[in-house]
């Protein structure tokens, strides 16, 4: 009896197992052909039947890559957008989200952030036409503040910062540092934000990684070579006639590959951040 | 020493100037940047405008000309298809990995939730285009592979799907690529959900002679709705207004057929640069999707009683 | 920043000292047939430099999306003829009229009155399609239709029954869509004079002509000569070897579709002719257009007097425009150039047949169009009511009315006919 049942439980876990791993393998089939076709010529890539593993490698494509775009410039301009703009974001979500954990008795306090919170049931689709007559008018489109700026008063992030800063700064660690003096900024710069720190960095990691994929707002809003951002090079790359396939998998390769490296070595701060608001509601 | 409580009235006023202090930053940038737009998206509703030149006052036209809109329509009608094709095969999936991810015996979990969560974190530009290639028609690895197989089994029908030439299966190619990107999204979901439910739970319920299966059905899967309602609503709001993936792998195309309400709204505003129909557009739909939402949080509280 | 002065008609002036480094945003073919001009052109102007872009994806909204941000387009942008008025009217243009507003008469009055805006003129017909009806001869031949007795689209629709019994029901006459009727409508319009928009920009399709042409399209389809085929799409294209469709009515860029599908596709080889497009009465107009280009200069290029230089040559000259036809099929939009002798070579792919001279005809005498700014709308709306009126019965009663009255609450301008009264609307 007690055989058959443990036989039969090793065939189950085994099926699991083996489920499991294809959907694996399934799930990060595109990512290995991303890496391969990266090495492959473009008669390569069309090739039938198909090239499993590549003949060769070719760095062709890397080559052409750096030498025929701007994809190094594009790096550039993808690496200050999002620091820029995950900075800015942490800064002002964070202080506003101090001031809202800890100071719930001054006039109005409830009523602002509930009129904030109310806001986060508006989809961000309806202010994209505004947002972007006003850089327009301003004359900052084409510019890094046109991809900086906008977003970064989130009203989820107030929320994720006020809440978890409400929940894990006692009030007595505050009280202790007014009593030795600190100033009020001072709090909040060395005493809340080392406490907030996974919340701070799950919030960046969520930001960084939507700044750094954006590719509809860098369609809109930069004009020019020079301040393109990586997906929107990789995207304007397909031609009308002749898209430069190499190319374009070596450039993709390129631009995934940090967020690849990124995740795998901070796996569970990614998680989090990504799921942040899910995972609370 | 309770200052909080005995302050004085200057410790006080002090202690609110600071919290002014601290969220007017914020509070600017979400006035300039965040507020006023949803106020002048509600003005533009109202006018026709292309943003260069002069606005022309249209009352209620501009909601008179959506009941006449064909493309929106086709693009509402393509968003919920889109959705029925991916959404329930991806909980599905989402909720199977998640109990197996929750398993105490399982083995190599770290890798099973890169694997799956990794098409989350990637740039959508660069899938959508590995996409294409694989989707290609005459050279692509799936329709590859569907005449291979066809060649081993008796199924003479199987023959190369034309993947991004047909108005049906333009959608399933779209469904298909949001479906994999989602799925490990949903799953972490998932799993939180699960391991929120208490033990307890469980070991009343094998107490009480309840198989693995019976277990699932009467006591997780009741459990995990509100786990699975925020999926849900999370899917709905991600089909509709979703981007990357049809702008860069299908481009709506071929014709309408694969546009959902997102790419929609991108065109409608910045191809045909009508500002003020695409406001209009963008906040009844906007509000429907608000209702629905709503409902159905509505019909998960009353179940759960 | 920006060079604000207005053109300068060139005439006199040294073409050596004009300097410049110009950039010009096109697509396909036609931005390599402005390729293949720059080292002629640089014969004359020395110091000029062209580059030319096939910017490739979303060409059109990257570059609207540079007009509203002021920063980042080209100096030269191509536009497709139909939705030049659009782009017009945003007033982001360059101002044509002191250096362009000599060549207006050289140019057909269709092509040109997409051009202009309150008298002036902001940009420059590049090539257009004539339409005639590219036909199987052989099959002709061999079904006893003689393709000189065609005049009118009712000669037409009588030809194609008689090839529709005769072949068993196997050959159609023309590939004719149900989903995409905007394009034939376009032609059959441009006919008799028929309009969308009327002179003062408002809605005029409910008029005897659009009748008329409503007409003809329901003739057309309910005699069943159509093939049910979307324009590019593999049957349609497989009919130019197959037997299936005996003749294709469109516009002369075709030709050289004709002329490469014939190779690549299976089956036999067939003898092919043109004879002119059917009027829609006896003695009318037997050509229309469709498609076709224009060039413009947006206001924020800081070379104008360069880029209106490059302009010049490949539109404004024989020599430009001759040697984009030689090279890439463009129809020349410049009337000097169409009577150049090499329209009256014969072309042996149509047995010989004097081609480039039979689309040229005529084309002087197309009725000029109004388009305005919301024609690419309007034909959008005119293409799904179309649709759902080919397969709903063809009931032209109302139709047009009902058409006018939709348009009117999507784009707002009024009606042109007497007294509007409006369900609902502003």
């Amino acid at each position: 009896m007690r055989k058959t049942l443990r036989i039969r439980r090793r065939v189950v876990r085994s099926a699991l197992y083996l489920m499991l791993g294809a959907f694996a393998v399934v799930f990060l089939f595109p990512f290995y052909w991303l890496t391969v076709s990266a090495f492959k010529s473009q008669g390569e890539i069309f090739q039938i039947p198909p090239q499993w593993v590549p003949q060769s490698l070719r760095w062709d494509n890397f080559i052409a890559i750096y030498r025929e775009t701007h994809l190094v410039r594009a790096f550039f301009n993808s690496a200050v957008i999002a620091v820029g703009h995950v900075t800015l974001a942490l800064f002002l979500c964070s202080l506003a989200g101090y001031a809202f954990a800890k100071y719930p008795r001054a006039p109005g306090a409830g009523k602002l952030f509930a009129f904030v919170l109310g806001t986060m049931m508006i989809p961000g689709a309806v202010t994209l036409i505004p947002t972007f007559v006003i850089l327009t008018r301003l004359g900052l489109t084409n510019s890094y503040w046109a991809m900086i700026v906008p977003g970064a008063a989130s009203a989820f992030g107030i929320f994720w910062m006020r809440q978890y800063i409400a929940a894990h700064v006692p009030g007595d660690l505050l009280l202790a540092a007014r009593i030795d003096g600190c100033g009020e900024f001072g709090i909040y710069w060395r005493v809340v934000l080392p406490i907030a720190r996974p919340a701070l960095a799950a919030l960046g990691i969520m930001l960084l990684i939507g700044s750094w994929n954006n590719l509809m707002w860098a369609f809109i809003v930069l004009r020019t070579k020079d301040m393109q951002t990586l997906p929107l090079v990789i995207y304007l790359l397909q031609g009308e006639t002749r898209t430069p396939f190499g190319m374009l998998m070596a450039g993709g390769l390129l631009a995934t590959l940090p967020l690849v490296i990124g995740f795998l070595l901070f796996q569970r701060q990614f998680i989090t951040g990504i799921t942040a608001g899910a995972v609370k509601a | 020493m309770s200052r909080t409580t005995n302050g004085t009235v200057w410790r006080d006023i002090r202690r609110h100037g600071h919290f002014y202090l601290f969220i007017s930053p914020f509070f600017l940038l979400f006035a300039a940047l965040g507020l006023y737009p949803l106020i002048f998206s509600f003005y533009l509703s109202f006018v026709k405008w292309d943003g260069l030149t002069e606005q022309t006052w249209m009352g209620l036209g501009n909601f008179a000309a959506m009941l006449d809109d064909e493309i929106l329509w086709t693009s509402l009608w393509n968003t919920l298809v889109i959705g029925l094709l991916y959404v329930p095969l991806m909980m599905v999936l989402a909720f199977v990995f998640a109990l197996a991810l929750n398993l105490s015996w399982l083995r190599g979990r770290s890798f099973f939730r890169a694997a799956f969560f990794l098409p989350c974190v990637t740039p959508m530009v660069v899938i959508a285009i590995v996409f294409g290639l694989l989707y290609s028609s005459e050279n692509g690895l799936l329709n590859y592979l569907i005449v291979r197989i066809g060649r081993w089994l008796p199924f003479p029908w199987l023959r190369p799907i034309p993947w991004l030439n047909s108005e049906a299966w333009s959608k399933v190619s779209v469904a298909l690529l949001v479906g994999w990107r989602w799925t490990g999204y949903n799953m972490v979901l998932m799993l939180a959900g699960l391991q929120g439910i208490s033990r307890e739970y469980y070991e009343a319920a094998e107490v009480d002679g309840a198989g693995a299966l019976q277990r699932i059905r009467h006591l997780t899967l009741p459990l995990m709705r509100p786990t699975f309602l925020f999926c849900g609503i999370l899917s709905l709001l991600g089909t509709v207004y979703m981007f990357d993936e049809v702008f860069v792998l299908t481009r709506g195309g071929p014709g309408t057929s694969s546009s959902n309400f997102g790419l929609y709204l991108f065109e409608t505003s910045f191809n045909d640069f009508r500002f003020g129909y695409a406001s209009c557009v963008a906040y009844v739909v906007a509000f429907f999707v608000f209702l629905i939402t709503l409902a159905v949080s509505r019909f998960n509280r009353t179940n759960l009683e | 920043m920006q060079d604000t002065h207005p053109l300068v008609d060139a005439g006199a002036s040294d073409p050596n000292f004009l300097r410049g480094d110009i950039t010009v945003w096109s697509w396909n073919i036609a931005a390599k047939s402005l390729a293949k001009l720059v080292p002629e052109f640089n014969r004359r102007y020395p110091h000029v430099r062209v580059n030319v872009e096939m910017t490739g994806a979303d060409m059109q909204t990257r570059f609207l999306l540079s007009l509203s941000a002021g920063v980042g387009g080209p100096d030269i942008s191509q536009l497709q003829m139909a939705e030049t008025p659009k782009y017009i009217a945003t007033g982001r243009m360059t101002d044509l009229t002191p250096v362009a507003a000599k060549y207006e008469r050289m140019f057909p009055a269709s092509l040109w009155r997409n051009c202009v805006h309150n008298g002036k003129v902001y940009a420059i017909p590049w090539d257009m399609g004539p339409c005639a009806v590219y036909y199987k001869s052989e099959m002709f031949h061999r079904y006893g239709v003689d393709p000189n007795r065609i005049e009118t689209w009712d000669d037409y629709i009588a030809a194609g029954r008689v090839i529709l019994r005769k072949s068993g029901g196997r050959t159609k006459m023309l590939p004719l869509s149900n989903r995409f009727l905007a394009p034939m409508y376009e032609i059959l319009l441009q006919q008799n004079g028929g309009r969308i928009f009327d002179e003062q920009g408002r809605i005029a399709l409910d008029s005897p002509q659009g009748n008329q042409v409503l007409g003809v399209l329901k003739r057309l389809l309910e005699s069943g000569i159509c093939s049910n085929v979307a324009v590019w799409s593999h049957e349609f294209l497989a009919g130019l070897k197959s037997d299936t469709i005996a003749t294709y009515p469109i516009a002369v860029w075709f030709g050289g579709t004709i002329k490469d599908t014939v190779q690549e596709f299976p089956g036999q080889q067939t003898a092919w002719r043109v004879f002119p497009l059917p009027a829609l009465e006896g003695g009318g107009l037997r050509t229309s257009n469709l498609g076709g280009s224009t060039l413009v200069i947006p206001d924020s290029c800081r070379q104008k007097q360069a880029a209106w230089a490059f302009i010049e040559y490949a539109l404004c000259t024989v020599e430009g425009q001759i040697a984009q036809y030689k090279s890439f099929d463009l129809f020349p939009a410049f009337l000097p150039a169409l009577e150049d002798p090499y329209f009256d070579q014969p072309d042996p792919f149509f047995g010989g047949q004097k081609v480039g001279r039979l689309f040229a005809a005529d084309v002087a005498r197309i009725p000029p169009l109004n388009r305005t700014s919301d024609w690419m709308e309007a034909t959008r709306y005119l293409e799904q009511a179309l649709t759902t009126w080919a397969t709903s019965g063809m009931n032209t009663t109302g139709f047009l009315a009902n058409l006018e009255r939709k348009l009117h609450r999507r784009v707002g301008r009024p009606i042109a006919t007497a007294a509007v009264t409006d369900a609902g609307g502003p």
